[in-house]
């Protein structure tokens, strides 16, 4: 018989870190070698309960373990930050098209980010960093809504705002004691004055409102709509382009996405719902 | 192609019956259903006049299946060859367009593969196609040409047998005893009878023929009102999405059995409300009239886009399911309407 593609392949989580309230990373061993390029998703399966999509937040480089980072949202995300360390889960995928790597060489890379939609950004920032001087400079604007509601904190308070070639700010809507940095929107912290627009491309991952406002602003700031990629979110089921539940006008986010650039769709009226 | 004759359908059934698992049409109220073949029942089965009311998927694709067991990996139950008499030319032409979505290149899906290869498919000619029948519009006929292993026609005194394909070829040389050579009349009376059909399916069907290609007044209609206003009849109860022989739509889910988990597959349906929604809670189209156009767009605009062909085959069986009596071909004449009425204000505009 063919390969069935509904099969998950057999995996572990082997940690659980806590990122926020809501939102934890789930370190997973996969049974079998399972590699993945930034940017592209998988079908995680508790086995029994459900399976929800998710694009790892580990570099693609790592290829013994890959790291999930998971809000709680719905049932199975709810189910997944009860479990423990040693839970098997299952994997499919991975599927869609990620981040086209081979086209940001050269360029300055403005990435515009919040709340757990930093996740598919760690992918992305630890792929660029990897590789750093072929790169203009990577650019991040990062938001969230409260000082404790950023993911990564470790590596984002300090770490990665040291590393050369990266100009990394971030912003909370609502601030707490400690907090000395900005206060407001994602789009209150972006300006194009040290970015060559013409030579750039942007990278946004984010709430649907967030996502919206920030396309918006790099319109405006002369971005092409074709070098603006988005990370979509949709009720990506099958992974395969089969079932229909995450169709983007003729799109199949699963297969065709989940990144997408503006300019692809720009013209139908539901990408931000 | 090679045809044979046959005076009486019950020896050619039986034959069948004797290979493989046979599923013919039985009527049942206005319409017909497929039932498994019983070589002892007092009336032979008759051929259908129309396309059954069950959707051809349902022997390919059905309502619910096993996926994937979990750990460990086990092979899908075994399809025995299983052959289906009454199927017409939009049946024929549905599987066309499933085949391009479950058989294409990339992403195969086997319990589907399995069953088609396993399908023996004997075609049937409509002779007096049902009120709610379009396919016309959508270039179908009456009658099929090709996608069958064996076609059969009714004619005076019998039934004129067409060859399809190898296996059907196999099947009548095996049972050479039961066919004889077709008088020439008799094929003649059949293509007749095939073009008055037509003809009918045609003329009943005048008004779908647009100026504009379908999918062009499809793809203009976003801003349109026509949605909203059919929703205000819809009741929400999937009939059309689960009679239409070309919607697809699946769901995944999980279940625990006493020893394994494992992946189920079930016919969904973007009519659902919950269909499109994310765990956080957004959804493309919370609002009924948009679901409605998101499947229309789909048919006649996506899937045209994607693979080269519409997602409809005019066989009407939404039009007889729904119990909120729209009619697509209504939806569509609307849309048409509204696509001229736009054209012309804008043309006063430019004078």
């Amino acid at each position: 018989m063919n390969e069935n593609p509904y099969q998950p392949i057999a995996g572990e989580i082997t940690d659980i870190i806590d990122e926020s309230p809501t939102i934890k990373t789930f370190v997973v061993v996969p049974d079998k070698e399972f590699r993945f390029e930034t940017g592209q998703f998988v079908e995680l399966t508790l086995p029994g309960e459900g399976e929800a999509p998710f694009t790892p937040s580990s570099s693609p480089a790592e290829t013994k373990k890959m790291d999930i980072t998971i809000m709680k949202a719905g049932r199975v995300t709810g189910l997944l930050h009860q479990c423990k360390k040693g839970q098997k889960v299952g994997i499919r995928g991975p599927y869609g098209n990620g981040y086209p790597i081979a086209d940001f060489v050269g360029k300055y890379i403005y990435v515009v980010a919040g709340g757990v939609g930093l996740a598919p950004m760690r992918s992305l920032f630890l792929t660029l960093v990897d590789r750093i001087k072929d790169f203009k400079s990577v650019v991040c604007r990062l938001g969230a809504r409260t000082p404790q509601d950023f993911i990564y904190k470790d590596a984002l308070f300090g770490p990665w705002q040291k590393i050369a070639g990266v100009d990394m700010k971030l912003t909370v809507d609502e601030a707490d004691g400690d907090w000395k940095g900005n206060v407001g929107v994602v789009t209150t912290i972006c300006e194009n004055k040290d970015v060559d627009i013409k030579n750039a491309v942007a990278v946004v991952c984010g709430p649907p409102i967030m996502m919206r406002f920030a396309t918006l602003k790099l319109l405006e700031f002369g971005f092409a709509a074709k070098d603006i990629y988005l990370s979509m979110e949709k009720n990506m089921s099958c992974g395969i382009g089969k079932c229909g539940h995450c169709m983007l006008g003729k799109y199949y986010v699963c297969k065709d996405g989940p990144v997408f650039t503006y300019e692809q769709i720009k013209d139908y009226p539901d990408i931000w719902d | 192609m090679e045809a044979v004759f046959i005076s009486k359908l019950r020896p050619f059934l039986d034959a069948v019956a004797e290979e493989m698992e046979l599923y013919v049409p039985k009527k049942s109220g206005d319409y017909y259903i497929f039932n498994r073949y019983d070589p002892a029942a007092e009336v032979a089965a008759e051929v259908n006049n129309i396309r059954a009311c069950t959707p051809v998927k349902e022997f390919l694709f059905p309502l619910r299946e096993l996926a994937a067991v979990f750990p460990e990996t086990v092979e899908p139950e075994d399809v025995k060859p299983f052959a289906i008499f009454g199927l017409k030319d939009c049946d024929l032409r549905s599987m066309e367009i499933l085949d391009k979505v479950f058989a294409e290149e990339e992403f195969k899906d086997p319990f589907y593969l399995k069953r088609r290869e396993n399908m023996f498919i004997i075609s049937s000619d409509c002779s007096d196609p049902g009120e709610s029948c379009f396919c016309s519009a959508f270039d179908g006929r009456p009658y099929a040409s090709s996608g069958f292993d064996l076609n059969v026609a009714k004619v005076r005194d019998g039934f004129v047998i067409e060859v399809g394909s190898e296996k059907g070829k196999e099947f009548v040389e095996k049972h050479s005893q039961l066919f004889t050579e077709v008088p020439g009349t008799l094929l003649s009376e059949r293509d007749e009878n095939r073009s008055e059909t037509q003809k009918q399916l045609e003329q009943k069907n005048a008004e779908l023929e647009f100026d504009t290609p379908l999918k062009e007044i499809v793809e203009n209609s976003q801003e349109s009102e026509v949605f909203d206003v059919e929703a205000k009849n819809c009741v929400e109860c999937q009939a059309c999405t689960r009679i239409c022989p070309t919607c697809h739509c699946f769901y995944l889910y999980d279940t625990r059995q006493k020893d394994y988990f494992a992946k189920m597959k079930m016919w969904d349906s973007c009519m659902r409300q919950a269909y499109a929604e994310v765990a956080g809670g957004a959804n493309p189209r919370k609002v009924l009239g948009d679901r409605i156009k998101h499947r229309l767009m789909h048919k006649f605009v996506y899937f045209l886009d994607r693979y080269g062909i519409d997602m409809c085959v005019g066989c009407g069986r939404c039009i007889d399911g729904c119990a909120g009596e729209m009619n697509i071909r209504t939806v569509l004449k609307k849309l048409s309407e509204e696509l001229k009425d736009r054209g012309k204000k804008k043309s006063k505009v430019t004078k």
